[in-house]
């Protein structure tokens, strides 16, 4: 894969076609439905998608029988999403080796939330990244908690956040005290793993170049998207897109992609603003003190010496 | 596949006999019936049928995705998967194994994917054990799984493969597993007569599912969430009539599997000296050898006494059993499952019967031997069950209805 496949150099080049499509009733601004969208197109008709259980289930084929998928599409438990992967490539590849279909090149896109792969299918997750099926990605859209049962910290939340099982209290004000797991560096950590990226809504041909080069990456892949959440994360759902470019140029997220064993960021934030402008847009943080918030930001600025040293290396070394 | 296909008379070969164990024996009826995908995880005592596939499958004997997953719940989501996919598929467990799948059993049954596997019966924790118990696989009765209980080596291959006929026919489409009593079948050898693959080519037809998960059979969304308001019941009612209608499929399939490969069974209950008897003992699987040969000695000595076997636990022949044993004065269930605090403290398997008998026009009495916590019945203890249910026919009232035979102290 030398000249590698082709990625999509302008806006204009994004396939009009759409495989997401309506009948779908998540909230409006949903960040994740949102690149639901951008990665479907993305992948192209040959894909099937995988639904493992959460707002992208539930809020996107809910209740009428409609469905706003236009290729194949399947429900899996919430701890299932890897297997369901895997389940799916294996088929695929013993039919076509026993000549009972056709062989073809065929997307298995495994769409799973945070409590899905960070939590409760972290086990399976890990399993399938150490298998060799080409073309199956997993993709972690990260809306940082349990959104479909109402907001409840996962283990990608990010310290400081309420949520309905870390309130902000009398007692216990911080609300959640754990820190945000990094999935994407705990995928790079299966060796020979083909690609691993993370990704957002902003900038969306980045998002969308990098679902092309996992789908051709060769092996399994896995992509951790950050999608901001009006309902969880407290904000007007016309800042969706706002808030993810915030997220990037404050540093707190951090956009990357690890290939064939070689890291690199794609983006450097200069300077980087404050993450108070990406924090005190979020109710979710409402409660912290400006030094509270002050203290996140020399964290993201010291993690930010290991990202670039990583960068210029071409290897990861642990932020922290 | 879905109705008989029309063949002209065969002439059977002449089958050669092979000394396998149970898991030696199902690992060939996979390799029979060209399954695709298989996915494994080790538990006492069905890892041994995996480690015989792998081997064949290392060996080049025959080709399937083998899959080494991370737990149960991964292993059984795997085959799920596949086989929405089109794959035929191969999965089982054991234990405590198979409770930790329970979820993804459920989704296989209510989603009615038809996996075919195997449960190798075995006693939960706490504490650990590796004697048998039934409470694994009993307890997925509601999950929309078929489940059949083989008595010995052959009837295990014969039911894997018949397995795969019932669960992958167009009215079924529902999972299936056979339970193995655990070490009493799994790991004991004797001679078996495989089918040739001719014979199953002919019995099983390829695995045809209506909508796989592949853009060649278009846009296909299953399991979508629904509103209860608009197919609840009905998606539900859907597998109910497979399980009904499973009865005739399975009358069906072992006829056909009788033609094709020479070997009879009755399809639902087996019975040994029923015609005149007036009390009966009654289990499943590799206990019925020994209840055999204890109630053929005890028939010797002049007791009117007979065997009743079920073969299939779900769906639950309850017609059948009122026709064998309406007229029997009393019946002994003899099993190996809890459910603490039931009525009368019995267990499943008397639920089961106790239900089927509720409809009799005249009903036997009932009593019920547990075996629990792996200890090993032996013969005397068939022969104490047998002599209470004489008892029981001959108008003693005891005052439990279930009795622990092979417990030390007071069986209170
Ligand atoms: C085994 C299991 N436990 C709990 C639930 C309840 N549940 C449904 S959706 C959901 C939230 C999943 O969270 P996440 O994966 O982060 O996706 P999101 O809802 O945020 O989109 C939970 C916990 C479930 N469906 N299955
Ligand atoms: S709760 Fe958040 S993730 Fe779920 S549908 Fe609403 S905006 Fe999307």
């Amino acid at each position: 894969m030398s000249s590698g496949p082709s990625l999509i150099r302008s806006v204009k080049e994004i396939p009009p076609i759409d495989y997401y499509t309506s009948g779908h009733r998540t909230c409006a601004g949903c960040g994740a439905a949102l690149i639901y969208r951008l990665v479907t197109k993305a992948a192209g008709p040959n894909t099937i998608l995988i639904g493992p259980t959460g707002c992208m289930y539930v809020a996107n084929s809910h209740q009428f029988l409609t469905s706003p998928y236009a290729v194949p599409w399947y429900h899996t438990q919430l701890g299932a999403g890897g297997a369901a992967g895997i389940g799916i490539a294996a088929a695929l590849r013993a039919l076509m080796v026993k000549g009972k279909r056709k062989p073809e090149d065929i997307n298995i896109i495994v769409f799973g939330g945070d409590g899905g792969f960070a939590d409760i299918g972290f086990s399976g997750l890990s399993m399938a990244l150490t298998y060799d099926y080409p073309r199956l990605l997993y993709l972690l859209y990260d809306n940082e908690s349990y959104a479909n049962t109402g907001i409840q910290a996962s283990s990608t939340t990010p310290w400081g956040a309420t949520t309905t099982f870390t309130p902000s209290g009398k007692v216990k004000r911080i609300g959640n005290e754990r820190y945000k797991k990094n999935m994407a560096l705990l995928a790079a950590a299966h060796p020979k793993i083909k690609y691993v990226a993370t990704a957002t809504i902003y900038p969306p041909l980045d998002l969308m170049n990098k679902v092309i080069k996992a789908l051709n990456s060769g092996g399994p892949s896995f992509i951790h998207v950050l999608t901001p959440c009006p309902k969880g994360w407290f904000y007007a759902p016309h800042e969706t897109y706002e808030l993810a470019r915030l997220a990037v140029e404050t540093g707190m997220w951090v956009l990357w992609e690890y290939s064939e064993g070689k890291f690199k960021l794609n983006y450097k934030p200069r300077p980087r603003k404050h993450v108070k402008e990406y924090l005190r847009r979020q109710g979710r943080f409402a409660h912290l003190t400006d030094e509270e918030i002050d203290m996140i930001d020399k964290m993201v600025e010291e993690e930010w010496k290991y990202w670039l040293e990583s960068d210029k290396l071409g290897k990861i070394i642990l932020p922290w | 596949m879905s109705a008989v296909r029309p063949v002209p008379p065969i002439t059977i070969e002449k089958p050669v006999a092979k000394v396998w164990t149970g898991a030696r024996a199902i690992a060939e009826a996979v390799k029979l019936a060209d399954v695709d995908v298989i996915a494994a995880y080790p538990i006492r005592p069905y890892t041994g049928i995996m480690n015989a596939i792998a081997a064949m499958i290392a060996d080049g004997e025959f080709q399937a995705e083998i899959i080494v997953a991370d737990s149960e719940h991964s292993q059984f989501e795997v085959v799920k998967h596949a086989a929405a996919t089109g794959a035929r598929v191969f999965v089982g467990s054991s234990g405590v194994g198979l409770m930790y799948a329970y979820e993804a059993m459920l989704v296989t049954g209510l989603g009615s994917v038809p996996v075919v596997g195997v449960v190798g019966t075995r006693a939960l924790d706490d504490p650990g054990n590796f004697g048998m118990e039934w409470t694994d696989a009993f307890t997925t009765r509601y999950f929309g799984w078929l489940i059949s209980w083989p008595r010995d080596v052959q009837e295990a291959l014969d039911m894997v493969l018949v397995a795969y006929r019932v669960a992958e026919d167009h009215r079924v489409l529902q999972p299936h597993f056979v339970a193995l009593d655990g070490a009493a079948l799994t790991h004991v050898a004797m001679p078996v007569y495989p089918p040739t693959k001719k014979q199953v080519t002919e019995f099983l037809p390829p695995y045809r599912p209506p909508y796989r998960i592949d853009p060649m059979d278009g846009p296909v969304t299953k399991a979508q969430h629904i509103a209860p308001s608009l197919i609840g019941p009905e998606q539900r009612k859907r597998i109910d009539v497979a399980m009904l209608k499973a009865k005739e499929v399975i009358i069906e399939a072992w006829k056909d599997y009788a033609r094709y490969v020479g070997r009879e069974y009755p399809p639902f209950i087996e019975t040994k000296w029923m015609d005149d008897a007036e009390i009966a003992l009654l289990s499943m699987g590799a206990y019925m050898k020994d209840i055999e040969l204890v109630v053929s000695k005890l028939r010797e000595k002049g007791l009117k006494i007979g065997t009743v076997r079920l073969r299939y636990l779900r769906p639950f022949p309850a017609e059948e059993l009122v026709k064998v044993l309406s007229g029997v004065k009393a019946v002994g269930v003899i099993e190996f499952g809890f459910s603490f605090g039931s009525p009368y403290r019995t267990g499943p398997l008397y639920h089961e019967v106790a239900t089927a008998l509720y409809e009799a026009d005249e009903r036997p009495k009932l009593l019920d031997f547990l075996f629990l916590g792996g200890r090993e019945p032996k013969p005397e203890h068939f022969i104490k069950a047998a002599e209470m249910v004489n008892e029981l026919a001959k108008g003693k009232t005891f005052e439990k209805k279930a009795y622990w035979l092979t417990l030390r102290g007071e069986d209170i």
